[in-house]
């Protein structure tokens, strides 16, 4: 192996340990990866940024910006209290509303964000009927990472496929995954009834506190909220014609936001720019860098072709083998690294001689997708709810969310690999 | 004019809002009622405020009809709620007892 590789898997391997750690900031750690790829002339800068992929960035961007100006208005309080009151203020139709409102959302706004948005709204409903936020935080989890693996722009790394692979659309995710996305959903809603029913018990006079309120009064600015939801199902209608229109999903996602910021003036503007994570940008583009020098060196194809030949190239192992190392690595990785090392992986593999790629692709985004539901440090939007959870004097333990987490993403897994089986396999 | 002690004292026009405080082992319960329309929008002014402030279970909003607000105020932040409610000139004063 020539020395370049060599430094490019030193390094690589020393950044991810750093990311598990949690010692130092991911986004630091990944920076610190990429400048060193192109500090010791691994890759050089030109390549090094061919290979950020604009579009991934693009897509977050635009979106972060629509969702943040659109929450101000009051929409999402006003949806989830509106819920609240449909279950008739009972805890457990409340957490099973929240978590299907919280899967839909995922699925058409990202999941990271939809976490953001409905977390202060739970801490409220929750104080409310005075039950504990935990199973409602959980499912809520669960139901983000579940939700957001139907759609292109509903999980990070389905973003990152869907930017890397030009022939998987929105349709063509939408068509692929949400089918099984509804399929788990389905299986997991008995279950959460099931776990945390004894846990959520109420008194009359706290649920008719509920039913009383009034949830228009949560709506800050009708004139805004228009424009929102205009500007959101033009959006959303753009995603699912953006292949028809040859238009890339980020172009689509930037547009609605400009065309939003356009409608409701600059003083909005400096506030959008400022909601936007910027963190979670720059770790993406620290990780494409990271991962380019992978690229370069060949280490990714070496380790494709090893792949290859453990599965004797079949299609049914390799996806199989795809599908449960991406959701075990998953569960205690973060999934965003995990998928920006497989892309290529992946792409390597259809240069080697495996002609129908797509089962791989579905298996990787189940995979991570899923996967990311195993541990508390599996996922994003895991990791954002805790985070919020913890700073309200919640804390929400590592081992209290395995155990029921890992079981539930291991269900979740079996059911997505007869998927798999039945559908593309045989 | 009513006064209202506890660790503050304060006082507001009992013709144009009405307040009441239960303690729970964690919080104060405020019930506010709001009957002159110029403090309509000084309370949705405190609402906004506290939560745009990053902390999601210091002050928690919980609106009914006819301008009656339910607000669970976390015990460490019961003094920030009532100045909250100062600078919108929906109390007329606040002392320390």
């Amino acid at each position: 192996m020539e020395q370049q590789a060599i430094w490019a898997i030193g390094i690589f391997l020393v950044i991810y340990a750093l990311i598990i750690s949690e010692k130092v900031h991911r986004t630091i750690v990944a920076m610190i990866g990429g400048l060193l790829m192109v500090g010791l002339g691994i890759v050089d800068q030109e390549t090094a940024l061919h290979h950020i992929d604009f579009n991934t960035l693009g897509l977050l961007i635009g979106m972060m910006i629509i969702v943040s100006i659109t929450a101000d208005t009051g929409l999402f309080k006003f949806i989830a209290i509106w819920a609240a009151k449909k279950s008739k203020g009972n805890p457990v139709s409340i957490l099973i509303a929240l978590a299907l409102i919280t899967a839909v959302a995922s699925a058409f706004l990202d999941n990271v964000t939809t976490v953001l948005l409905m977390v202060p709204v739970t801490f409220s409903i929750t104080r409310q009927l005075r039950v504990p936020p935990f199973p409602f935080l959980f499912t809520q989890i669960i139901a983000s990472n579940v939700g957001g693996t139907a759609t292109l722009i509903g999980d990070p790394p389905n973003i990152m496929i869907g930017s890397a692979v030009k022939e998987l659309t929105f349709m063509s995710f939408i068509s692929n995954l949400a089918p099984i996305a509804i399929i788990v959903i389905i299986v997991y809603v008995p279950i959460f009834i099931l776990l945390f029913r004894k846990q959520i018990k109420t008194t009359p006079a706290l649920t008719k506190s509920i039913m009383d309120m009034d949830e228009k009064e949560l709506i800050a600015d009708h004139k805004l909220l228009r424009k929102c939801l205009i500007v959101l199902g033009l959006t959303i209608l753009g995603f699912f014609l953006h292949q028809s229109v040859h238009l890339e999903s980020a172009t689509v996602a930037l547009a609605g936001a400009f065309l939003l910021l356009l409608l409701t003036g600059e003083h909005m503007m400096e506030q959008a720019f400022t909601k936007v994570e910027w963190t979670t940008i720059f770790f993406f583009i620290g990780l494409f860098v990271l991962v380019s020098g992978l690229v370069e060196t060949g280490v990714i194809a070496k380790l494709a072709a090893q792949a290859i030949e453990l599965t004797h190239g079949n299609l049914v192992a390799t996806s199989f083998l795809i599908l449960w190392m991406s959701a075990i690595a998953s569960a205690f990785l973060d999934n965003i690294p995990f998928v920006a090392t497989m892309i290529p992986m992946i792409k390597e593999m259809g240069n080697m001689g495996v002609n129908n790629l797509e089962p791989l692709w579905w298996s990787l985004a189940l995979g991570a997708c899923l996967g990311g539901n195993g541990s508390l440090i599996g996922a994003s939007a895991n990791l954002i709810v805790a985070g919020m959870s913890g700073k309200e004097g919640h804390p929400i333990k590592f081992m209290q969310y395995l155990k029921y987490g890992f079981p539930l993403m291991i269900l979740s897994i079996v059911v997505s690999s007869v998927y798999i089986y039945l559908r593309y396999l045989i | 004019m009513r006064t209202v002690k506890m660790e503050l004292t304060y006082r507001y026009h009992k013709d144009e809002i009405e307040i009441s405080e239960t303690p729970t082992d964690t919080d104060i319960e405020f019930e506010i009622w709001i009957s002159a329309e110029k403090h309509w929008a000084g309370i949705k002014a405190v609402q906004k405020f506290f939560e745009e402030d990053k902390v999601y279970t210091d002050v928690l909003f919980y609106a009914y009809e006819n301008h009656h607000y339910r607000v669970i105020v976390r015990r460490d932040y019961y003094v920030a709620f009532i100045l909250g409610l100062l600078k919108q000139h929906l109390i007329e004063a606040a002392e320390w007892v």
